[in-house]
């Protein structure tokens, strides 16, 4: 079985990742289990256990805030600089600590939807280049 | 004989953070001039939001104050609007409550010594880096928090921010398959609650014995979480409603966070304040593991919070457990209470303290002003103190970092809402 998370909150552009799993929804994706997520901090750990694939969506800080849909690598993401506390702890910290449990689902990925640094604005998502990195990971 | 050295830390803005939090450390003529916790978190706008507003509106939005503990503020509040109606609620609906709350302790608590406060006492940087040596450890606290989380979700539907809980009880009751099937988890839980006990208490604690008053809510008849009279070890003993004769908030320049003193005097909330007062009310099963823990309390080694707090992280498994052992659904889980119009009076044990409430009602059930008193803020004052005390102690000729690190541990000890910034200082020393 495949979960499908799509990580955010109500908040402008952090909304991206459950606006995938709308879009996904309705793609009749087969062996999947979508859902969606509100800023789950290191609760998304829990997440990981009983499946054999994880695909984690979220909105990804960028220079460009254009919707573009990039894969993401999790050792890409891991910034354990930026740790600061339970209340810092986000998907990156929650990857890493997975890291260090042994607790990674055997595939995980992470796609990543480009946002621009005034997150009260919603790019247009790229839904077809989704639908085509969601394919050729399943 | 060490070099008298005029010293300043700096620590700059510190952001993502649910407090904002800075510390600024003057030491000259190798004595400590001044120091100062700096919170500059916004005005608590809050207070002003619920203006306007009906009991059970102001209880769901309160509960948006704090994401670790939103528990702690709709009990407060739920707490004020029911003694203004003079309503009691009944034995489920206070034990229910109970058990909820219990599910906040818990995944607080266990957030607090894993993620935050362990690390300092074994010499990491982060939660991640101890798990490569300490694995077993750290997944056992994720298991507690995400357990304590599921144990609010119960009753209040989800875990941040819950919206179960009304005047007069809570919107909907569980029903008795979802409580058995936690009632499970908890039981396994108890003898790993049990060992984090004794692993926590056999952490290197620094030797740091100080002066201080402990402040705890105090119920004739069990450990009080919900209710309680207000008490202190030096012999204060009110009802809540007279909090404010004897706790005085003031501004300092430094922190947007008001400051409280009780009688002129910074004190202590929070767990170790709570045990101190109030562990020879705690269930046999529960002192057994306190007094087979190494640690003696009341204790007046600050660095003994974690350990108070660990004993608490057990004791409210084993009365989440004791409780529902009993559980049924009831024929209503709440009762419908008249709005009454007056100051509304409500105190309860968040996790990390005292959260004392006040409203003033109209005669239509509509909040006219607020007041919060937050634990967080309360311990401003006994931070400070801790710090030249702890600091002191330790020896000022310890150099710039020895003497910064020794400062956030403090501050992190308390498991402020601003311990989170505080995590990731950086230092600026001006000589």
């Amino acid at each position: 079985m495949i979960r499908i998370i799509g990580v955010g909150s109500p908040f402008g552009a952090d909304q991206l990742g459950w606006l995938a799993i709308d879009h996904l929804v309705a793609c009749s994706l087969p062996n999947c289990e979508l859902m969606k997520l509100d800023r789950p901090g290191i609760g998304l750990l829990d997440y990981f256990q009983n499946v054999d694939q994880v695909i984690l969506i979220d909105a990804l800080l960028s220079q460009e805030a254009t919707g573009r849909v990039v894969l993401i690598q999790a050792d890409e993401l891991v910034d354990c600089e930026s740790l600061t506390s339970s209340h810092g702890f986000g998907v990156a910290e929650t990857v890493a600590m997975a890291a260090q449990l042994g607790a990674l689902p055997a595939r995980l990925h992470l796609i990543g939807i480009l946002v621009g640094d005034d997150l009260s604005l919603i790019p247009s998502m790229d839904t077809s280049a989704l639908e085509k990195q969601v394919h050729s990971l399943l | 004989m060490p070099e008298r050295r005029d010293v300043h830390i700096r620590v700059p803005v510190l952001t993502r953070v649910e407090g904002e939090g800075a510390l600024e450390l003057d030491l000259a003529d190798g004595q400590i001039e001044r120091v100062n916790l700096r919170i500059f978190e916004p005005p608590r706008l809050f207070e002003k939001f619920v203006e306007g507003y009906e009991r059970n509106q102001v209880i769901d939005m309160v509960a948006r104050i704090c994401g670790i503990c939103p528990v702690a503020y709709q009990m407060s509040a739920v707490q004020a609007f029911e003694r203004l109606a003079g309503f009691t609620p009944d034995r489920w609906v206070t034990e229910m409550r109970r058990v909820m709350y219990c599910g906040e302790w818990l995944q607080s608590h266990a957030l607090h010594i894993h993620l935050l406060a362990a690390p300092d006492f074994l010499g990491f940087g982060s939660a991640i880096e101890m798990a490569a040596d300490y694995p077993d450890e750290v997944r056992r606290g994720l298991a507690l928090q995400t357990l304590g989380n599921d144990l609010i979700a119960l009753f209040g539907g989800r875990s941040v921010h819950p919206v179960g809980l009304r005047v007069g009880g809570f919107y909907r009751a569980p029903d008795l398959a979802a409580v058995d099937a936690i009632l499970s988890r908890l039981r396994l839980a108890l003898p790993e609650a049990k060992a984090l006990v004794s692993w926590v208490a056999s952490l290197d604690f620094p030797d740091d014995e100080q002066s201080f008053t402990s402040v705890a809510l105090s119920d004739p008849d069990i450990y009080a979480i919900a209710e309680g009279r207000l008490i202190s070890g030096q012999g204060l003993d009110i009802d809540i409603c007279y909090f404010e004769s004897h706790f005085k908030e003031f501004q300092s320049p430094h922190s947007t966070a008001l400051h409280a003193e009780l009688d002129g005097r910074p004190y202590l909330t929070g767990p170790l304040a709570r045990l101190n007062l109030n562990f020879h009310q705690l269930p046999a099963a529960v002192r057994s593991v306190m007094d087979s823990c190494g640690i003696v309390f009341p204790s007046y080694n600050m660095f003994h919070s974690l350990v108070a707090r660990a004993i608490e992280l057990y004791l409210v498994l084993y009365e989440a457990i004791r409780i529902l052992e009993d559980y049924r659904v009831p024929k209503q889980s709440y009762q419908e209470v008249a709005s009454v119009e007056g100051n509304a009076f409500g105190c309860t044990e968040a996790p990390r303290g005292i959260l004392w409430h006040r409203y003033d009602v109209d005669s239509k059930g509509i909040i006219r002003y607020a007041r919060i008193v937050p634990p967080t803020s309360q311990n401003q004052g006994r931070i400070e103190e801790d710090i030249v005390q702890s600091l002191s102690k330790m020896g000022l000729d310890n150099d710039d970092d020895a003497l910064r690190l020794r400062a956030e541990q403090v501050i992190r000890n308390y498991d402020p809402c601003i311990s989170c910034a505080t995590h990731f200082l950086k230092l600026k020393v001006n000589r």
